[in-house]
C-alpha cells in the first residue's frame, strides 16, 4: 500500500464519518400509506407545515372568540392591533385602493413567522425546504401578473415588457423570473442558514454547549425568523404594486 | 510505488470530494459584496436619520428593504456552497 493510497482511504473514511454525523439537518421523509403497491410519501416539512396550521387556528380562535364591537378584553385589543398593523402596512406601502390583499398579506405574515418560530421548538423550520418557500414565491409571481394583467388589460400588459424600450424585452423577461426566485432564495437561505449555524455550534461545543448557543439562538431563531417574515410580505407588496400599468 | 486500478479510483474520488469541498468555501468569498452593501446601506440610514430624526420610522423600514436585497447575491452563493456540500451532483460521477 503507497503513502497516497492510505490518505486517500483515510480521507474517504472522514467524508463517510461527517456524512452519518447530520449536522446538516438533510430532509427526513415519512413514508405515509401504502395503497395497491403505490407509495405514499411526506416530507418532514409538510408534518412541520401541519402543527404550524394547528398553531395559527388555536390562536386565531383563542384572539377571536366573544368579540365585542368595544373591545374589552386583552386578547381582542391584541387581535385588532395585528390587524391594523398589516392594514396600515398595506395601505403605507401598495396604496388603500389595494386593500383587498390585506387578508392575502396577513396570512402570509403569520404563516411565515410561525413556520420561521418553529425552531424554537427544536423542529424543523418549514421555511429550511425550498419546496415551501417556492411555493409562496410562486404565489407571489402570479399575483404579480394578475395584477398588470388587470390594470394594464390585454394590451398594458404586453406593452409593459417593452418598456421603456423594445431592446429591453428579454431583460424584462428574466427579471419577471429572477424576482420570485430571489423572493424563494432569500427565506430559504437565511432560515438554513440559521439552522447550519446552530447545529455547526452545538456540533463544535460538544459537552459544554451553555451560553454562546443561546446568544446566537436569539439571533437566528427569533430576530432573524421575525424580521424574515416581514422582510417577505414587504417585498411581495412591493413587487405586486410596482406591476400596476398606467 | 505502483498505480494500480485500486489506487486510481480511490484518488480519483478524494480529488472530486476535496474539491468540492474547496469549491464550497471559495463561493462564499461572495458573502464580501453583501457585507460591503448592508454596511453601507446602514450607515446612510443612521446618516438620514442623524439629519431627520422625525422621518426614523419610514427610513428604517426602507433600509431593511434595501439589506435584503443587498443579501440576495450572498444569498446565491450560499445555496451554491449548500448543494456542493449536501446535495452535490458531482456525487453521482464517482467512480
Amino acid at each position: 500500500m503507497s503513502t497516497a493510497l492510505m490518505l486517500a482511504s483515510a480521507a474517504a473514511e472522514t467524508v463517510k464519518e461527517a456524512k452519518e454525523l447530520e449536522v446538516n439537518g438533510a430532509l427526513k421523509v415519512v413514508k405515509l400509506f401504502e395503497i395497491n403497491g403505490t407509495e405514499f410519501w411526506l416530507t418532514e416539512s409538510v408534518i412541520i407545515q401541519w402543527i404550524v396550521i394547528l398553531i395559527l387556528l388555536a390562536v386565531i380562535l383563542i384572539l377571536t372568540h366573544n368579540m365585542k364591537v368595544v373591545p374589552e378584553t386583552k386578547r381582542q385589543a391584541a387581535a385588532e392591533m395585528l390587524v391594523e398593523f398589516v392594514r396600515d402596512t398595506v395601505h403605507g406601502t401598495m396604496g388603500s385602493k389595494y386593500n383587498a390583499y390585506v387578508p392575502y398579506i396577513m396570512t402570509l405574515l403569520c404563516y411565515i413567522m410561525i413556520s420561521n418560530l418553529m425552531g424554537l421548538l427544536g423542529l424543523r423550520n418549514p421555511t429550511a425546504d425550498v419546496s415551501v418557500t417556492g411555493t409562496l414565491a410562486i404565489i407571489t409571481f402570479f399575483l404579480v401578473q394578475y395584477n398588470r394583467a388587470k390594470t394594464g388589460k390585454f394590451k398594458g400588459y404586453f406593452k409593459s415588457f417593452i418598456e421603456p424600450l423594445p431592446f429591453m424585452l428579454p431583460f424584462n423577461i428574466i427579471g419577471e423570473f429572477a424576482n420570485p426566485l430571489a423572493l424563494a432564495l432569500r427565506l430559504f437561505g437565511n432560515m438554513t442558514a440559521g439552522m447550519v449555524i446552530g447545529g455547526l455550534i452545538y456540533f463544535a461545543l460538544g459537552n459544554f454547549a451553555l451560553v454562546i448557543p443561546a446568544v446566537t439562538s436569539l439571533y437566528f431563531d427569533i430576530f432573524s425568523a421575525v424580521m424574515q417574515a416581514y422582510i417577505f410580505i414587504m417585498l411581495t407588496m412591493s413587487y405586486i404594486s410596482s406591476a400596476e400599468c398606467d | 510505488m505502483e498505480m494500480t486500478p485500486e489506487t486510481m479510483k480511490i484518488l480519483a474520488n478524494g480529488i472530486l470530494l476535496g474539491a468540492s469541498a474547496l469549491g464550497a468555501g471559495t463561493a462564499m468569498i461572495a458573502g464580501l459584496g453583501p457585507g460591503i452593501g448592508e454596511g453601507y446601506c446602514g450607515g446612510q440610514a443612521v446618516a438620514a436619520i442623524g439629519r431627520q430624526p422625525e422621518a426614523s420610522g419610514a427610513i428604517t423600514r426602507t433600509m431593511i428593504i434595501g439589506d435584503a436585497l443587498a443579501e440576495t447575491t450572498g444569498l446565491y452563493a450560499l445555496v451554491i456552497a449548500l448543494l456542493l456540500l449536501y446535495a452535490n451532483p458531482l456525487i453521482g460521477k464517482l467512480l
